[in-house]
């Protein structure tokens, strides 16, 4: 049995209105220093194969489904 | 007037139209609604019906329609990213009877929800092939980083490629309503906006009022140059953010109790141009 | 858990308690009501008692906790109840269709609509997003069980002002928080269920603070031929549960909502407040009507509060039988809920129908085809109880009359003293620009474009007007939502909401009538016809004299309202204990849902001035009616006439601009409300982008009153120049000449007046954006 974590962010250039926003609302609460504010995903998989197939298989379900290569990358580590 | 090749062109109420529906689509209704305001024969038809996962009495076979349409909704709850879970899910089951569908020129229609569908299961923008293995381009969060429902107002900019706009002159505008979070059409290609411009893939762009070109709110996105529908290089296949389907009459138009010009809605054009082109 | 001795665990293999309450005396019954939070008192603990020494046994765990779901108020509107029946009930008319879980009336021939209003208030304050949420869930599913597809969704609620920086008290969210939680709530919702939210209303005021109000109100359109009722057909039927499965979410959910909030609410009562997924409930839709349609079953009831406890019982009592419930088969989340949790779980996206036994397979099979789980559970028998069975262990069984009848009380109550002229104190007033412009720009005026274009208002191509009317781009505000419901058919659906709780706190019976006669404005600015209400009383502790004063004398004024203008109320919702910690009660607000009609669409009226030249009246009559204007309220003005609603004059006046509206005498119309006849004005000069000049014969303190009294039954109507001379034909002495359209400013030379157009919408469009976050531009 393997638990995965799949993490899907956004890729380098790719606009974050959701992070952005979310930094504006921080800030209006009275935080200081928020720099930068950025949204991701993460599906937590559980597998029953062992831990090195379980991570090649996570890379496949980000390819055909989980991520959008266009706007997200993906990384896949094992618990 | 263009060579038939001695095919005639289908009568209107001889279409068949398969509005493909699972949970979570929600425009089905008025889309089927639309395909009928133009004589069409326009059925609701669920993806288990078109993969042989329901009785065998209630089964159809996507072979037997003329016309795909994908509703708008919030297919599968827009779980993962908008539309990725049912295209998924068509390209798993009845991929290939899709891409034949298209290859064999009958035309497809994804508005909203079903834009979204369309680019993530790769028949839009299609450069390259009828359908692509994954996504080239992407639905993204709209700049404002909201849900809007707002009307907008489509400048048709297509050089006629689009069976879609068929019937409608090119530079004409027509008021639509948009209701989407995701609506901003992104690629990485650098020259996306200029391929599609070559291969006369755009369809709509959002403009002003008096027809100059828009910025918030009138492009409610911030999609780069303020693209809201798109065709595939042969011109079969249309994805719009924008719902034609809900103007079907002038008075579901936002502001038709100041300017009703004609009962006709502005969505109609795009339904009565892709009926009277089947052939 | 309960002391020892009075809990008798059963040797069963499951968790089941035999509770010794023959053996109670007073102090040990109100140990068992707390310690298994069942909510009943004393009194309510006796009479349970003397039930089962009559059956010689004691009861089980589940029979308890179903009693203490049954008897609570918001089940059983112990304390409103007898007001109820005194003023509201009974208001009748032959196009009363059903008075079921949403009232249904005639539509057209083939045709009725149906309507509900609903609070979620509690579980919205805990946590605003999933209260919210699940509060549209629930009005959907009433609207779905009448057999009716819905059709437009309304969200009226109320918050603390969300620019407060007042120190909250302990446990209290701040009031930004929980609208922007509630809207994305409604937004996610509606949304995805793909039912357009078309009206609702924002109120904002300090006494929301610790207890936010958030109503949900639902419209259906369904097939006269197929309108379904909310109970078995009778003995030897078959209960299927529909939908979502059962967990432990929602558990007590009815006892909460029928207490106030404390400042610990949010750590005990998480556990209440249940998580939706609209993504189950379309489906149920879809199917809930395929199976309806094909006549299929007998009758449909959603799982609200109370969960199967109460379901089970009022559908059977209803159609004359009894029940036995197989609790086995009900399909759980999680494995290890006890019997009595299952019982009164409030778990989401749940109906139940009943149906003859032969169509049980045809029925599961359309479910089947949507992925909606369905599961037959029960039985109805001839015997008018209804038993439970777990595991072959019959671990229930009561009389269901008894079950389901519920105490009624006379809580006494207090009239309370009303605001009048005699106490007036006029406020200090800087100039009448300032005034103007910081009265749209006050958040109980200024644009909700921020919530509105949030929600997909739209969906379903039916909606001929929308919340927001005008130029594209420019909108303002509107008065009421029309629907077309009937594909093919012009005729439309007006639907708005109606509430001053201002007026209401000063003179409950005033502010009941004003809020009928806002709804109903609302619908006449239109062109449609006041046909129905629904409606949504928020109110303080009922066992508070003065609160339950100021419900009774709110809902007299609905009351004389509904009867003198002949509009039935076929459904309606009371939510009591609305206070926060400390025990201060919110506003009391009657929120009204208004319903009327229109022939033919066509001929529908909305608020933006739509073109220059033509002339303006004011219909209806201006008195000094200063108590609980938003004047007032802003400058430190106090006491004042609240006012009044003249029905035969409403009556008369109605009917005439409904008649000059018919004969497309009337270009624009708007309601004067809140602000009064200087706000309407300067909306209807946003909306449509053109200025007004506005003569007022006044002087003086009475220039003022005629600007920014709130007086009911008022309109501002445009109209073409060239029609004015029959509009006042038609209109007789009910409407006034007051001024013209025309320039790009509102001005009013008598009081000193002159704005742009452009800073009033700039007064009017920013201030909820500038605090919500976002902007329009």
């Amino acid at each position: 049995m393997a638990i995965i974590d799949i993490r899907i962010d956004l890729k380098k250039g790719v606009a974050d209105p959701e992070g952005s926003n979310t930094k504006k609302t921080l800030e209006s609460l009275g935080f200081k220093g928020v720099a930068d504010v950025k949204t991701a995903k993460v599906f937590e998989v559980t597998l029953d194969m062992p831990a090195e197939e379980a991570k090649k298989v996570g890379e496949e379900m980000c390819r055909k489904l989980l991520a959008n290569p266009v706007i997200q990358n993906f990384s896949v580590t094992v618990r | 007037m263009e060579d038939h090749g001695g095919i005639q062109p289908m009568r209107p109420e001889d279409v068949k139209v398969c509005v493909l529906t699972i949970e979570g689509t929600n425009c089905e209704d008025e889309m089927a609604d639309a395909f009928r305001a133009v004589g069409a024969q326009a059925e609701k038809v669920h993806l288990k019906q078109l993969i042989g996962k329901t009785p065998p009495e209630t089964r159809k076979d996507l072979e037997d329609y003329d016309i795909l349409a994908l509703p708008g909704g919030f297919s599968a709850g827009d779980y993962i990213r908008a539309g990725a879970i049912l295209a998924a899910r068509i390209r798993s089951s009845i991929g290939k009877e899709v891409e034949r569908f298209v290859d064999d020129g009958r035309p497809v229609l994804g508005v909203c929800n079903g834009f979204q569908i369309l680019v993530e299961l790769g028949l839009l923008p299609a450069f390259d092939e009828t359908m692509s293995k994954t996504a080239t381009a992407a639905l993204y969060t709209n700049d404002s980083g909201r849900f809007e429902c707002r009307p907008t107002v489509l400048r048709n900019d297509n050089r006629g490629k689009c069976i879609f706009t068929s019937s409608i002159e090119k530079g004409r505008t027509l008021v639509m309503p948009i209701a989407h979070a995701e609506g901003k059409l992104l690629s990485l290609d650098p020259n996306f906006v200029q391929r599609l411009e070559d291969n006369d893939q755009i369809v709509f762009r959002y403009v002003k009022e008096d027809g100059s070109k828009a910025e918030y709110p009138w492009n409610p996105n911030g999609t780069e140059s303020d693209i809201a529908g798109i065709c595939n290089p042969a011109g079969n296949v249309m994805g719009m953010m924008p719902h034609p389907e809900r103007v079907i009459t002038r008075l579901t138009h936002s502001d038709w109790t100041r300017n009703c010009r004609s009962m006709e809605g502005d969505g109609l054009p795009i339904f009565r141009s892709v009926v009277q082109k089947i052939r | 858990m309960t002391g020892e001795g009075l809990m008798v665990k059963r040797k069963v293999p499951f968790e089941l308690y035999d509770i010794n309450i023959l053996a109670s005396k007073d102090e040990d019954l109100k140990r068992i009501s707390s310690d298994m939070s069942l909510g009943l008192s004393l009194d309510e603990m006796k009479v349970i008692k003397g039930y089962f020494e009559k059956e010689g046994r004691n009861p089980t765990d589940i029979e308890l906790q179903a009693l203490g779901q049954a008897w609570s108020e918001h089940c059983c509107y112990k304390s409103s109840k007898s007001i109820l029946r005194q003023f509201v009930f009974g208001i009748d008319r032959e196009d009363v269709l059903s008075r079921g879980d949403a009232g249904v009336m005639v539509f057209d021939d083939k045709h009725g609509y149906a309507l509900r209003a609903e609070s979620h208030n509690h579980p919205s304050a805990i946590e605003p997003y999933g209260g919210a949420a699940t509060g549209v869930g629930g009005i959907l599913r009433d609207v779905v069980c009448m057999g009716a597809q819905p059709i437009g969704l309304a969200d009226p609620l109320c918050f603390g002002p969300i620019d407060t920086a007042a120190d909250l008290p302990p446990g209290v969210k701040h009031p930004r928080y929980l609208l922007g939680g509630a809207i994305s709530g409604i937004r996610d919702y509606g949304n995805r269920c793909g039912i357009p939210t078309v009206t609702g209303g924002l109120f904002f005021d300090e006494r929301y603070i610790g207890n936010c109000l958030v109503n949900v109100g639902c419209f259906g359109i369904v097939k006269r031929e197929e309108l379904l009722r909310n109970f078995a057909g009778g003995p030897g039927e078959v209960m299927i549960l529909i939908g979502g499965r059962t967990g432990r979410d929602g558990i007590h959910g009815v006892n909460f909502a029928s207490q106030d909030l404390t400042a610990t609410s949010d750590d005990d009562s998480r556990g209440a407040v249940q998580l939706g997924d609209p993504i189950t409930k379309e489906p149920v839709i879809h199917a809930c009507l395929k199976v309806n349609e094909q006549k299929l079953i007998t009758g449909m009831k959603d799982l609200g509060g109370g969960g199967l406890s109460c379901v089970v019982g009022e559908m059977a009592l209803a159609g004359g039988c009894g029940a036995d419930v197989d609790m086995e088969k009900v399909p759980l989340k999680e494995e290890g809920l006890a019997p009595w949790e299952i019982w009164v779980s409030e778990s989401q996206e749940r109906m139940m129908c009943t149906c003859k036994p032969e169509n049980v397979e045809k029925i599961l099979e359309i479910f089947e085809m949507w992925d909606v789980s369905a599961t037959p559970i029960a039985k109805t028998t001839d015997s008018e109880r209804m038993r439970l069975f777990w595991k072959g262990e019959k671990v229930f069984e009561m009389d269901l009359e008894f079950l389901t009848g519920g105490p009624l009380y006379d809580r006494p109550y207090t009239l309370p003293k009303v605001s009048t002229k005699k106490d007036e104190v006029f406020p200090d007033l800087p100039g009448n620009n300032e005034v103007i412009l910081s009265l749209l720009s006050d958040l109980n005026i200024a644009s909700r474009e921020w919530a509105i274009r949030q929600y997909d208002h739209e969906v379903r191509g039916a909606t001929a007007i929308r919340p927001m009317v005008g130029k594209l781009n420019m909108t303002g505000p509107g008065d009421a939502a029309i629907l077309m419901p009937v594909r093919g058919s012009m005729k439309g659906l007006a639907v708005t909401t109606g509430c001053n709780p201002w007026f209401t706190a000063l003179d409950p019976y005033k502010g009941g009538m004003s809020s009928m006669d806002e709804a109903c404005r609302n619908i006449v600015a239109v062109g449609a016809r006041p046909n129905a209400i629904t409606d949504c009383l928020n109110f303080g502790n009922p066992e508070k004299p003065e609160r339950l004063g100021e419900f009774r004398e709110a809902v007299r004024g609905i009351g004389d309202f509904a009867k003198g203008l002949g509009i039935p109320i076929p459904s309606g919702n009371v939510s009591l204990y609305n206070e926060g910690s400390g025990g201060v009660s919110v506003l009391p607000t009657p929120m009204i849902v208004g319903c009327g009609l229109i022939d033919d669409t066509r001929k529908a009226v909305t608020a933006d001035l739509k073109k220059e030249g033509s002339t303006i009246f004011l219909v209806g009559k201006t008195l000094d009616e200063m108590g609980g204007s938003l004047l007032f309220r802003k400058y430190g003005g106090s006491g004042g006439d609240v006012p009044g609603v003249d029905i035969e004059r409403l009556k008369e006046t109605m009917d005439k601009l409904l008649e000059a509206m018919d004969k497309k005498l009337v270009l624009s119309c708007h309601d004067c409300s809140d602000g009064g006849l200087a706000v309407s004005m300067a909306e209807m000069c946003i909306s449509g982008d053109i200025g007004a000049e506005i003569d007022i014969q006044a002087e003086g303190p009475d220039m003022k009153r005629a600007l920014y009294s709130e007086s009911n039954s008022r309109w501002l109507v445009e109209v073409d120049e060239k029609n004015a001379a029959s509009f006042k034909d038609i209109m007789k002495g009910y409407a006034v000449k007051i001024g013209r359209t025309g320039g790009n400013a509102l001005s009013i030379p008598k009081a000193g007046v002159s704005i742009s157009v452009k800073d009033m919408r700039k007064a009017w469009s920013d201030p909820i954006w500038k605090i919500m976050g976002g902007s329009n531009q």
